[in-house]
Parts: structure tokens; sequence; C-alpha cells
């Protein structure tokens, strides 16, 4: 009996062995891609610190990703956990960006040189980690942004349809990292029309204007994608921010400021920055999606750092942010007479 | 030489910074701020900052407007390709010629020549300096239909021109295809929706303007450098005094080998079954025909403008000749 089930187990073993993959693993990868969807990213989207997301995008991210050898590709959390980890790389590549300007301003090339160097290796490695996370969007959805005939996918709740916006979203931004590494990373530019396209199945009320939002910098960028009868860009990026604000997350804000810099339009710089800083009061976040804000937030300050910084040298003072220059509006405040004191 | 002014160049890149003189260049980029050529001209105003200068770029997605407000004042310099910056120096001008320069080897001998200090009195005309040349890669046939791959194909077919190439058009309606007018942003359009039959660019238009909508199963890209698209930059006579300028044309011929990375990885993202490899006897019956043209361009004869720069023209067949000396125009009685 009991060489019997020793032959049993043996059997057992063999089959296992035989189909390579452990079955415990594959339980406990299904049960963590479901844990992460239904639990971890709702209370992740809920975070109001960019920083620790990302670190947990970094750090998680290898983990629940080598599921995909013993069962599904884990693409929905995966894009999103690829997501943070790009924007850990990014904001390494801003303050590389920074000390660039700090130091050309300062007039030291050779520091200078060194940061810039630095900031287009951060970049690259930005713009694969991005890349990565809007190929695994796509795929979760099993949607072909190339496809001729635009065919939207099925998205069943509000967090499906944010991960494959913010897919799209991080494909666009891999481009601008991509551009800025000096195409280090080889990253597709065809990804702006589709994502032009692709954006369209998304109701843009609801998202507060970022798939419009998203729309007109393609059409600044590619004026070809424009429908004839479609308002001119600036302004339907202007209405797209307004909306953000009024829904609670002012990602359309950061897509205008992103704008603003790529077409040389310091004008739009100052007044988006400047509105941002005054959507502050009285702004209701949309709760369950905190973290988008937050990120946006983080985009929208370091445009203004990068103004400041180039024309002064150093990053954006808290007080000043809103304004482009170190101006203040004291000139014309009342004073009394010290004769009587003096 | 080259060698000796980089070395003078990294000297320089130590020694403590004079006051920098500010100059506004206006750059164009089809994609701006966050394009590849704003960040290539980024890292020259980077190297020109350790000779003194301090540029002050202003990004603009269109290259009509960016040379108008070079025109009117609005910059001390500015950054587009060679089709737009043709009038400040028509010799410089003139390296876009129809297939004058068909390989890119040809191209960096041209570049190097023209970035030595013997060169400067031919980048010095009329008012205008130009002050660096970087390559942005060969313009090749995109075509509808694989069978389009010898000029004689070409009659009759419907061609996407830019309005302002002279030479281009000339060049459609020598091969007696249709001119189409169009311009940098609706070209791509026309050939994808099936207006044109072909249309001319460098690679980097394949992913980034989709044109493999355009080429479709039936077509592709005739894998032969129609021209060799450069940007230059230019300033106005003065801006830079005369030492500066030959430092920044050697910076700016210190960025071939970048320009080239960037250029060789567009052309290598287009599939190899897109390229229309075509037979050698084509490539001389090519070959002669551009000459032909060239010449035209040259002289204003045949209708054409008095286009290209002869020096140039020259220059550029000597080129060719020492690359490939077998080459029947080497022997020519009406040699460029």
């Amino acid at each position: 009996m009991k060489t019997l089930r020793g032959l049993f187990c043996l059997l057992v073993v063999l089959i296992l062995a035989g189909c390579s993959a452990n079955p415990i693993y594959s339980t406990t990868g299904v049960v963590l891609a479901n844990y992460s969807e239904d639990e971890a990213t709702p209370y992740v989207m809920q975070m109001s610190d960019p920083q620790m997301a990302c670190a947990l995008g970094e750090g998680i991210d290898p983990l629940l990703y080598s599921f995909s050898r013993v069962t599904d590709a884990p693409d929905t959390t995966g894009s999103l956990l690829m997501l943070l980890a790009g924007n850990c790389a990014e904001y390494q590549a801003w303050e590389a960006e920074l000390a660039y300007l700090r130091a050309d301003y300062a007039g030291n090339v050779p520091a200078a040189k060194d940061a810039r160097e630095k900031m287009k290796r951060l970049n690259a490695l930005t713009a694969q980690r991005r890349y990565e996370s809007f190929q695994r969007a796509m795929a979760a959805y099993e949607f072909d942004p190339g496809a001729e005939k635009l065919e939207c996918p099925f998205l069943f709740n509000d967090q499906e349809e944010l991960t494959f916006l913010l897919g799209l979203l991080t494909g666009m931004q891999a481009i601008v990292n991509d551009a800025n590494s000096g195409a280090m990373a080889g990253v597709p530019r065809n990804i702006a029309p589709q994502a032009e396209r692709a954006v369209q199945c998304l109701d843009n009320e609801k998202w507060g204007g970022l798939p419009n939002a998203i729309r007109a910098l393609v059409w600044l960028l590619l004026p070809d994608t424009q429908p004839a009868l479609a308002a001119e860009p600036w302004r339907v990026l202007g209405d797209s921010s307004r909306l953000g604000v009024k829904t609670g997350m002012r990602a359309s804000m950061a897509v205008e400021a992103v704008a603003a810099e790529t077409y040389g339009r310091p004008d739009v710089l100052a007044d988006v920055i400047a509105r941002f800083a005054d959507s502050r009061k009285g702004f209701e976040v949309w709760e369950e999606f905190r973290l988008v804000d937050d990120i946006a937030s983080q985009v929208v300050r370091f445009s203004s750092d990068k103004h400041w910084t180039a024309e002064y040298g150093y990053r954006t003072p808290n007080q000043h942010f809103g304004r482009m220059s170190p101006e203040r509006n004291t000139e014309n405040v009342e004073t009394m007479s010290l004769d009587g004191l003096l | 030489m080259i060698r000796h002014s980089l070395i003078a160049l990294s000297l320089a890149a130590v020694a403590p910074l004079a006051a920098a003189k500010t100059v506004t260049m206006c750059v164009f980029d089809v994609i701006g701020a966050n394009g590849d050529m704003y960040n290539m001209i980024k890292d020259y105003a980077l190297e020109m900052k350790a000779h003194g200068v301090d540029f002050e770029l202003q990004p603009y997605t269109d290259e009509g407007v960016a040379v108008g407000d070079f025109n009117s004042g609005q910059c001390d310099a500015v950054a587009a390709t060679d089709i737009r910056t043709r009038p400040f120096n028509r010799f410089t001008g003139t390296i876009s010629a129809v297939g004058a320069l068909p390989t890119y080897g040809d191209l960096k001998t041209t570049l190097a020549t023209l970035a030595q200090p013997k060169a400067a009195p031919l980048m010095e005309v009329n008012g205008y300096e130009v002050l660096g040349i970087v390559p942005a890669g060969a313009g090749y046939l995109f075509v509808n239909d694989r069978s389009i791959d010898t000029a004689g194909e070409l009659a009759g077919k419907r061609m996407a021109t830019l309005d302002y190439q002279k030479d281009a058009i000339h060049m459609v309606n020598h091969v007696k295809a249709t001119v189409v007018p169009s311009d940098i942003t609706n070209f791509a359009g026309k050939f994808n929706n099936g207006s044109v039959d072909t249309a001319y660019a460098p690679a980097f238009a394949y992913e980034a303007l989709e044109l493999y909508k355009g080429i479709g199963n039936k077509g592709g890209i005739v894998d032969y450098p129609l021209a060799q698209l450069t940007i230059q930059i230019i300033a106005r006579d003065g801006v830079l005094d005369d030492g500066t300028a030959q430092k920044s044309r050697e910076v700016a011929w210190g960025m071939y080998g970048q320009a080239m990375n960037l250029i060789e990885r567009q052309e290598a993202a287009i599939p190899e079954d897109k390229w229309i490899r075509i037979p050698q006897e084509d490539i001389q019956g090519y070959q002669e025909m551009f000459r032909k043209n060239r010449l035209q361009l040259r002289d204003g004869t045949d209708g054409a403008g008095e286009v290209y720069h002869p020096k140039m023209l020259g220059l550029l067949s000597k080129i060719r000749c020492a690359s490939n000396p077998g080459a029947s125009e080497c022997t020519a009685a009406n040699r460029e």
C-alpha cells in the first residue's frame, strides 16, 4: 500500500514537472493578479503620495509580472505598475534636467553637459518603461491601436476605462521622453495618431476632458489628424482643463502645460500654471483616483520649475507657484507715516 | 584640422566663461520643443556656450513661420531645412540638389569639407552667415504601387510636391508626373487617403506620419536617395564674429554622428519588405536623369529657374567621382 502511495506521489510530481508549472505558482499568480486588480489598484489609486506609488511600481512589477511565466500575463495591473515605475525614472530625469538648467544658468558648461547626458539616459529608461506600459494596456483590452477601422475595446468599469486611457497617455509621454533622450529608446512615433483615434472610445466629460486634451495635443503635432469641424486645439485644451478642475482630476492641465512648452507658447504656459495654482482653492478631488490628480500636479509644478530654473537659476519658491517671476505684489501696499515715532 | 578644433573646443569648455553673448534662435522641428531636431540644437547651444555664445531657443512647428520671424527680426538666427534656408545662401542650399549625394559617405565628406576654415568665405553671402549644417536624412520616394520604380513609370502619376520647392516642381514636371501642391502638414494625408500616388519624405515620416497606410500592401519606398536634406543654422551677418562663426560650424559638424545615429534608427524602423531595391542599370539611368536636371536648374534652361549654385554642384560632383570614379558622369563633357 505504501509503495502504491509512493508511486502515486511520484506520478503526480512527474506530471507536474512535465507541465513545468507548479500548480501552487499558477494559482498564486491568478490570486495575486485578481487581488491586485480588485483591491490593490483601487487602494493605490486613492493614494496621495506619487513617490511611494512609483516605488511600489518599481518594486512589485517584476514580482507580479513574473507570473506571466506560469499563467496569463497580468496586463491590466502590469500596465499600471509599469506606468508607476516609469514615473520613478522620470522623477530622476527631472532632477537631472533641473541640474542641467541650473548649471547652464551659472555658465558651468561641463556640469551642464554632464547633467544633460544623465537626463538623456534617464529619459531613455522612462521611455522604455512607458512604452512597455502602453503595450500592456493595449494587450490587456485586446485593442489593436494600428487597426484601420477603430474597434473600441470592452471596458466594464471605471477602473478599466481609466487604465486604458492612462495607457494611451503613457504612450504619448513615451514619445516625448524618447525625443528628450536623443531617441535612445526607439519608441515608435505612430503612437501619437493611434492615441488620437483610440481616446475617442472614452467619454470626454466623464474623464475630465483628458480624451480631448490628448486629441488636441496630437492635432498640434500632426495638423492633418484634426477633423475639419473641430475647434482650434488651444481652445480645446483650455476647455479640457476647465472640465478637469470640475471633475476633480486635473490631468488635462498637465497636458496643456506640456503642449505649451512643446509649441513655444510661454503665454499659455504662464496662464495654465496660474490657473492650476488658483484651482487649489475650493478644489474637490475625485477621491477614487486622487493619485492621477497628484501626478498631474507634479507635472505642472515641474513645468514651472523648469521655467524658474532657466530664468533665475532656482526652482519655483513655494509662495510663487502660479507666477513666472520673483516680483512681489508689495508695490502698492498702503503704509503709515512714521513721522510721529521718529 | 577638425581634430585641432575639437581639442581647442574641449580646452575652451574647461576655461571659465567670459560674459556670454545672447543670440535668439528660431528653431524648426515638426514636434516642437520635444522633437529630435530641437533636442539636437539644444546640444549644439550647450557646446556653443563654451565659446561665449548664449543661444535662446524658440521652437516652431511651422518652418515657414520660423523663417518669416527671422526675416522680420524677431530672432537673430534660424534653424530650418535647407529647402527653406536656400534663399539666404544658394551655395549651401544646393547640398540638397536632386540626386547629388547618393550616399551618406558622400554627405559626410561634403559636410566635413564645408566645416573647414577655408570654406568660411562661402558661408557669408548677402548679409547672412551659415553657422552650421546638420544632416536630417535622405528624402525617398514613397509609392502606392511597387511597379512605380522607374522614372518612366512616374508619368501621369499624381505627386505631392512642396509648393515652395522649385527644383522638386521642375523634377516632377520633367518626369511628366502631375504636381499636387502640398506642404509639410498635408502631404502625408494626401498620400494616405490616396489622393496622390507618390510623395517624397525622409524615413522619419514613415512611422510618425503613418505613411505605411498610403503604401498599403502594394506600395513601397524606393531605396535611392532623391536628395540629402539638411538642417542649416543661418544668422544675420555680424551676430557672431568670424572666429566664433567658424567655431560654430565646427561644433555643428561635431553633431554629425549624433544626427546620423538618429537617421539610421529611423531608416532601420522601416520593415525590410517595404523597401524597393532597384537594379544597378536603373540606378545609372536615375543618376543621368538627375544630372540633366541639376544642369537645367543650374543654368535656368528648359523652363527651370536658376536654383542651384554652380560651385556647389562642382564640389558635389568631385566628391561623387572620388568615391565612384567609374561613373559615366566623371568623364562627361558637361561635368558639373
